[in-house]
């Protein structure tokens, strides 16, 4: 193993996001935080996009969704955020396998317009069903706190979200290279080919629509803890062209690239805060720039450059031969048949 | 009463919605594609047009003609820079390059012209001043839209079955490769097919600017409901896309009138998912075989 290959990389990334709390003031505890929400949104749609190649726009809808269920179970229903939070994300993954039903029939660009109209829709009902989601104004959610802990909110929420970020990419890097990954894959590289294989289509773009939309709940639930406010105007198109921008920066199919990509580019975010039309210049050349020359991400160059950066799909156990192939044997002196 | 101004109003958008939609459906005959910076193009476009004409006093005509040129030049460079390097990837990567350039856009408008909140007013070319038509109360500026509407699809269609370059549009539309045969240069005509759906964008900017206002965000809006009008009519109909324009302006229309004003902004999204998943050829769309 290359002294800087990915493993090694990646365990002192973690090492650092370990001790970051100690040295850091607030605003860089929160923009950490923000970034590790950030990464799981992109593991997520980089699922859905990158491995399983469903053209989905529904992401930042799905985020807003986890952030509004997330919300509204503690302020309507009075539920604790430990109890509201997943209740939030299972709710988001419900919604992502309703949104793989129109993607039976859709692919490409249909897929692409019907999942833009979604979120356009859900942004709709954020703004409009007053008497449920209090409108434009948006909500405020109750405190968190880690009460029997000795530990304050945004610590606490910082390394849970930490400790959800570890476990969520190891499920995800698990995945992707399983039979599961291997059929997203399959997916995503021809349709019919992937049905003549035996993959059953609903079975599997209903599963990247639902683990997408799970990471998504949970991206959004810790986001509204976060901020202990929801509103709709987080959710919208800006949002949603961040994190493609950060799948097509990192690496499309590459849960590495997607903690690359969301890093870069919230960093770059925080950086271009007070300016809103250069964010929007800034992404949407980065958008078209790695589209055009760099396909494969920045992971792609890394690589390239340096050893031990491979993520291999696991190959299948090969099945024991059902029949024994021979040669042709061919008759002495005849023609083949 | 009532119903005859929502008809007319919605006839008036619906006709807007039309042209959007034409701009879809040259661009996606000739080239397979949605350009997701359709939108974009219409914002720009009407910035432009305000520009020469508010800020710099030239005459409506002369800038809707400055505007119209704009649109074209920026549709072919589009077409130049994030259609025809990676004209023959997938479709993730074309879909995503023309949402970067919408981006793009987006963000040059709002540094230039202002913030999230500023609102342009665009002075109306006519009267402000209704007057009834038989017992139907009209704004000149919807008989003025309308009549510009008309004279830009007859342009549009003499393009296309008269002249030259259209006649090989058409057949690139029908079979690139043969059209690539006969010797057609078709990257040329995929150039065109952009800079002409930019154009007829630009052309329904100028025209909706003196009945509404201008803003960054406004693209998004016409690009949903333009792709909504275009979905229904077939994607590949031209007839159909005007079609598909009125049907969705007056539904809006009148889902603001008798529902709510709010419902208006839901109706792209309804008639978008409701074709898609009855009838996704569209009204008069051809069925498409799947491609293995």
């Amino acid at each position: 193993m290359a002294a800087f290959g990915r493993r090694n990389v990646l365990l002192a990334l973690l090492a650092a996001a370990m001790v970051l709390p100690a040295v850091a003031n607030v605003y860089h505890l929160f923009i950490a935080n923000l970034i590790v929400v950030y990464v799981l949104l992109a593991i997520g749609l980089n699922i859905l996009v990158g491995y399983a190649g469903q053209l989905a726009f529904a992401n930042a809808a799905m985020f807003g969704i986890g952030a509004y269920a997330t919300g509204l179970l503690q302020v309507r229903l009075g539920w604790s955020f430990w109890l509201a939070f997943p209740g939030g994300a299972l709710l988001a993954a419900l919604v992502g396998l309703a949104l793989a039903l129109p993607a039976l029939r859709l692919s490409g660009l249909y897929l692409a317009l019907s999942t833009l109209a979604f979120a356009q829709a859900t942004q709709w009902v954020f703004l409009h069903w007053e008497s449920l989601t209090f409108g434009a104004g948006g909500f405020k959610t109750p405190a968190l706190s880690f009460a029997p802990l000795p530990i304050d909110k945004p610590h606490g929420l910082y390394y849970l979200s930490l400790a959800l970020l570890v476990a969520l990419f190891l499920f995800a890097q698990n995945l992707v290279a399983s039979r599961v990954g291997r059929a997203f894959v399959a997916v995503r590289d021809g349709e019919v080919a992937a049905q003549s294989l035996g993959i059953d289509l609903l079975r599997y773009k209903a599963l990247a629509f639902g683990i997408s939309g799970f990471y998504a709940g949970i991206a959004g639930g810790l986001y509204s803890a976060m901020l202990n406010f929801v509103a709709p105007e987080g959710f919208d198109l800006f949002q949603m062209v961040l994190q493609k921008a950060m799948i097509v920066v990192g690496g499309l199919g590459s849960i590495t690239g997607s903690l690359l990509g969301a890093g870069l580019v919230i960093i770059l975010l925080e950086a271009l805060r007070a300016f809103k039309g250069l964010q929007e210049i800034v992404f949407g050349a980065l958008l078209v720039a790695f589209v055009l020359g760099m396909r494969g991400g920045l992971v792609s160059l890394l690589k390239r450059h340096l050893r031990g950066w491979e993520e291999p799909l696991r190959l299948a156990q090969p099945a024991p031969p059902l029949v024994r192939a021979r040669p042709l044997e061919v008759p002495a002196g005849g023609r083949e048949q | 009463m009532l119903f005859n101004y929502l008809l007319m109003s919605g006839v008036t958008t619906g006709a807007l919605y039309g042209l959007v939609a034409l701009g879809f459906v040259v661009v996606n005959k000739a080239t397979g594609v949605i350009n997701f910076a359709q939108g974009e193009f219409f914002m720009f476009a009407g910035f432009i047009a305000w520009m020469s004409h508010v800020q710099f006093g030239i005459g409506y005509f002369a800038s809707f003609a400055l505007a119209v040129a704009f649109g074209f030049l920026l549709g072919c460079l589009t077409d130049r820079i994030a259609f025809r390097p990676i004209a023959k990837s997938d479709v993730v990567s074309l879909v995503l390059a023309t949402v970067g350039v919408a981006f793009v856009l987006k963000g040059l408008a709002r540094t230039i012209w202002g913030g999230k909140a500023d609102y342009l007013a665009f002075p109306p070319i006519t009267s402000p001043d209704p007057i009834m038509l038989g017992n139907i109360m009209v704004i000149p500026q919807q008989l003025a839209v309308l009549g510009g509407t008309v004279v830009i699809l007859l342009l549009f269609t003499a393009f296309f079955r008269l002249t030259r370059a259209g006649k090989m549009m058409q057949a690139t539309a029908d079979n690139a490769r043969a059209a690539a045969l006969v010797g057609i240069r078709i990257d040329r005509v995929y150039t065109l097919a952009f800079g002409i759906g930019a154009a007829i964008a630009a052309a329904a900017a100028v025209l909706t600017a003196p009945l509404t206002l201008l803003y960054p965000d406004i693209g998004f809006a016409f690009f949903l409901k333009g792709f909504a009008a275009a979905v229904l009519g077939g994607l590949s109909s031209l007839p159909g896309a005007v079609l598909g324009g009125l049907i969705v302006g007056i539904a809006e229309s009148m889902a603001g009138g008798y529902i709510h004003s709010s419902v208006m902004e839901l109706s792209p999204f309804l008639v978008i998912m409701a074709v898609l998943v009855l009838r996704p050829s569209g009204l008069l769309g051809r069925r498409q075989p799947r491609r293995v």
